[in-house]
């Protein structure tokens, strides 16, 4: 298990202070972050460049610096058929990069098919296709020297042609959906076989660690283009062919993914095992059967079942490892219906304190005990959350907002607001629906017993399939909705992405003439938050970004419910390397069997 | 016989149909939006209308309904809007042969289980035997399959390590392979049938037995052996051989919850996730594929009756 902060020695808290301030000392006016180009150049970009890449971007957080984080010697017993079981879902819809929606498909496409970059979890960005690179002076125009002699799984040799083709299949909005990954990115060029050239709108520090890197990258994912116009879309959609450490033998919607070990990779210290078989499994009690049972050696997909993590951390034959997630959830409020209706959330604090319906949603927030509520729903693994900003961000999060937050949990206060809007111990209040998707039932059913207790209102579940519970959010068809964000590793994602008035998660289909603006609208987050979107000066970006997530936490744009943590879970038949832990994916190329 | 299976035939085509063209508007009533869900984290309004637009499902609802009607006259169901696309006769035809599969297993299970309870109750008819016999056929009958789905990975694949928990091997891979992975399932599929199949046979079994050619029989010395499997079983298999009818066709189709269960995609599933996903060709062509099934099933039954019972004409 990895340690908690606070059971870290004086040495190691150190060493992170420093490498984190050391990372995010630069002149943010600088195009480079104050890198040379030949630190930007590579085969591989150093841990001190790298993390500073990752703090330009916004993407470093205190937990990749944690002890246990580092490059481990490859065990050296090979071979052996690894079975792996993936959580909570029926079938791998897709492992085209074009197509890919979910992390639990790119964790599975990442063996297959390779990236220009890839990031180990030393953080240094290191050559996965290609071999170096080089930057020029104003940090836009970057030459990559890719490896000679790699071949995809079909025996094509694998070229700069190949690079721009997918550059242009992801650009395409008939063919990906992924192409606004790339919007930074006006062109790419084959300067010969072996060299091919990307020309940027702006200096990207997120380039080389986010944009190529195999598994996140997705729009830069490499691509077969002999295998795509050979079997087709459809087909290269279950059985890709890249460049990656395992081919694919066999996709079976629904049955799973059998990858077997390729064995012309460029890089023959990998992969550990023969084969991977990957089987779905959508129930929780079958997935701990099964793991109990040896039937499969790790778990990927979506997360765990917090209800399966105790089982598994009690079990001598399993390792169960948890890391911090990124994310948050939350319980949305309809600014738009009584009677937690507020449709103007630019007056100041103090004169929204007085509205009866600010008051109840205020009354709502803080009748929710959060540490309870993770507790009683996630078995005490999570974070409790008071804004869009997660513990991963590390920089930006702000340790004490939970003790300032207007939401802070208070039982008395939150009766007191409720009787001053008009519902004395909760008399005449009105019984809310709570909308929540299927798999948040048990959480819906706490929060309202939660609430129930502190204010003796009633709520009504309505459990929701994904496909319904979004459109009706974006709709801002609901009561109160539970709904939340994975995988931010950027402030951008979660202020940017639901907190401002045009946020395409901010009621992107409601009727906007009479609803002027989704769940929430305020003039200083609209502002202020794009202007954090493009300050590079990370004091005065993280100012910005506290600043506004402080408005959206002691205005309510949502009741935030927790951040939610990363749990892996492996028999201890298997040597999963440290250097493979990073948060959200499941790598599995350097797994050994013990 | 022959008029009466191209009536039965024709009519069919008709049922089909209707099945078909209702589904396809219900599913358009239904909420849910298969674009904006694809597209959640990634796309914006724009990219959204974009998609719509590529799929057709833009166009008014008459129109997408002439498409689909046009094409699948000629066999073709469309592709998933879903994931990878793929055609909706692959996603169908790699399910069904391992919901056949299933659901021949769960029906000999449930037969094996069923016939001897059936008989057993009725020779013995309110003894203690018979009372525990339909004791036990109760108690299958009114536990959840999934529950016992569920009661039954544990006791066998995650305490004993006997069976695997979940998947599914198809049988070219081996007879020992398939059976292991599918008998669990089958259990826990085939024993409510059991239990309704039990008690259908031993109230069929109780009239045959009271019937005059029973007691002729019986007078003439014949051995009980003989007296019950070759005069009285046979007789009383009609209302049984309905009941079985229908229990075809609802294992065929309906045992999405305990393929959720161990993680076997056959054809409920298919059904299931589609709709979940708003698949429309999917669900469609899956929804099609069924109501065959169904009636199939039926008219197969019709015709068994006929073999049964020589007496039987439907000319």
């Amino acid at each position: 298990m990895v340690r908690k902060a606070k059971e870290l020695t004086l040495q190691e808290q150190k060493r992170i202070k420093d490498e984190l301030k050391d990372a995010h000392d630069f002149d943010p006016r600088d195009p480079l972050f104050g890198l040379s180009k030949d630190q930007l150049s590579g085969p591989s970009i150093s841990r001190r460049a790298s993390l500073r890449l990752l703090a330009a971007s916004g993407a470093l957080s205190a937990w990749h610096l944690m002890p246990g984080m580092t490059r481990s010697a490859i065990a050296q017993n090979r071979g052996g058929d690894l079975v792996a079981g993936w959580s909570g879902v029926g079938e791998i819809v897709t492992l085209d990069p074009a197509q890919i929606n979910q992390v639990l498909q790119f964790q599975i496409s990442s063996h297959i098919l390779g990236g220009l970059t890839h990031l180990n979890a030393d953080l240094v960005a290191e050559g996965d296709m290609a071999e170096s690179w080089t930057v020029d002076d104003s940090g836009t125009e970057i030459v990559f020297k890719l490896r000679e002699g790699v071949t995809f799984h079909n025996g094509d040799a694998f070229t700069a042609e190949d690079v721009v083709f997918t550059f242009l299949r992801s650009k395409d909005p008939d063919q990906s959906i992924n192409g606004g990954l790339l919007a930074n990115v006006a062109s790419a060029e084959a300067l010969n076989d072996l060299e091919v050239k990307f020309n940027l709108l702006a200096p990207q520090a997120s380039f080389f660690v986010k944009t190529t890197e195999r598994a996140s990258g997705r729009a830069l994912t490499i691509v077969s283009r002999g295998a795509l116009e050979s079997m087709g879309a459809s087909q290269y959609g279950l059985t890709p062919v890249g460049t990656g450490p395992f081919r694919v033998t066999e996709h079976v919607l629904g049955q799973g993914v059998k990858l077997e070990a390729f064995a012309d990779y460029w890089d023959p210290s990998r992969p550990g095992v023969d084969s991977i078989n990957i089987i779905p499994i959508p129930e929780t009690e079958p997935l701990g059967a099964a793991m109990e049972a040896g039937d499969i050696h790790i778990i990927g997909g979506n997360p765990v079942p917090a209800e399966l993590v105790d089982r598994f951390a009690a079990n001598d034959e399993l390792v169960v490892d948890v890391i911090g997630g990124n994310g948050f959830q939350s319980l949305f409020i309809n600014p738009w219906r009584d009677p937690f209706k507020v449709p103007d959330f630019n007056k100041p604090l103090a004169e929204l304190m007085e509205e009866p319906g600010f008051q109840v949603r205020l009354a709502l927030a803080k009748a929710i005990d959060r540490e309870r509520l993770i507790e009683l729903a996630l078995f005490g693994r999570g974070v409790a959350a008071y804004g869009t900003i997660n513990p991963a961000m590390g920089f930006f999060f702000e340790d004490d907002l939970g003790e300032n937050s207007n939401q802070r949990f208070d039982p008395d206060e939150a009766r007191r607001l409720l009787a001053s809007a008009g519902f004395p111990n909760g008399d005449g209040f009105p019984t809310l629906t709570l909308k929540a998707g299927t798999p948040q039932r048990r959480e819906a059913q706490i929060i309202a017993d939660l609430l129930k207790t502190v204010l003796n209102i009633e709520i009504d579940i309505e459990i929701k399939e994904f496909q319904v519970l979004v459109p009706e959010f974006q709709a801002v068809d609901y009561d109160l909705l539970r709904i939340g964000s994975g995988g931010d590793f950027d402030p951008d994602d979660g202020i940017v992405d639901f907190m401002q008035t045009g946020s395409r998660l901010n009621g992107a289909s409601r009727d906007k003439d009479a609803m002027p603006f989704g769940h929430f609208g305020e003039a200083v987050v609209d502002g202020e938050g794009t202007e954090q979107s493009s300050t590079v000066d990370l004091d005065q970006r993280r100012a910005l970004v506290r600043k506004v997530n402080r408005i959206t936490s002691d205005k309510v744009a949502s009741g935030f419910l927790y951040h939610p943590v990363d749990t892996l879970v492996h028999s201890k038949a298997i040597n999963f390397p440290a250097e493979s832990r990073i948060v959200g994916l499941v790598d599995m190329d350097r797994v050994t069997f013990n | 016989m022959s008029g009466y299976l191209i009536r039965r035939l024709l009519g069919a085509a008709v049922v089909m149909f209707a099945v078909a063209t209702l589904v396809f508007f219900m599913l358009r009533f239904l909420p849910g939006d298969p674009i904006q869900t694809m597209l959640f984290e990634m796309g914006d309004a724009d990219a959204v209308e974009r998609l719509r637009s590529k799929y057709g499902l833009d166009q008014p609802i008459y129109v997408q309904y002439w498409k689909w009607l046009t094409r699948i006259v000629v066999g073709d169901f469309g592709n998933s809007i879903y994931g990878s696309r793929i055609s909706v006769s692959q996603i169908v035809l790699e399910a069904l042969p391992r919901t056949m599969s299933l659901a021949a297993l769960s029906f000999f299970v449930a037969l094996i289980i069923a016939i001897p309870a059936g008989l057993i109750s009725s020779l013995y008819k309110h003894t203690k035997l018979d009372h525990a016999v339909t004791v036990i056929a109760f108690l299958g009958l009114s536990m959840p399959d999934f529950w016992f789905a569920i009661v039954l990975i544990i006791i066998f694949a995650g305490n004993l390590h006997w069976l695997p928990a979940i998947g599914y091997a198809p049988l070219a891979d081996g007879f020992w392979d398939w059976f292991r992975h599918l008998i669990l399932p089958a259990i826990a599929i085939g024993t409510p049938f059991a239990a309704i199949i039990a008690r259908m046979i031993r109230s069929s079994m109780l009239e045959v037995l009271q019937m005059e050619y029973m007691r002729v029989a019986r007078s003439k010395g014949l051995l009980t052996f003989r007296l019950i499997l070759v005069h009285a079983f046979p007789n009383a298999l009609i209302p049984v051989v309905t009941v079985i009818g229908i229990a075809l066709g609802i294992l065929l189709t309906g045992t999405v919850v305990v393929e959720n269960v161990f993680a076997i995609k056959g054809l409920g599933r298919v059904l299931i996730q589609s709709i979940l996903n708003r698949d429309y060709p999917v669900v469609q062509g899956s929804i099609f594929v069924i109501s065959a099934i169904f009636i199939f099933a039926n008219l197969l039954v019709d015709i068994l009756y006929t073999v049964i019972d020589p007496r039987i004409r439907y000319d």
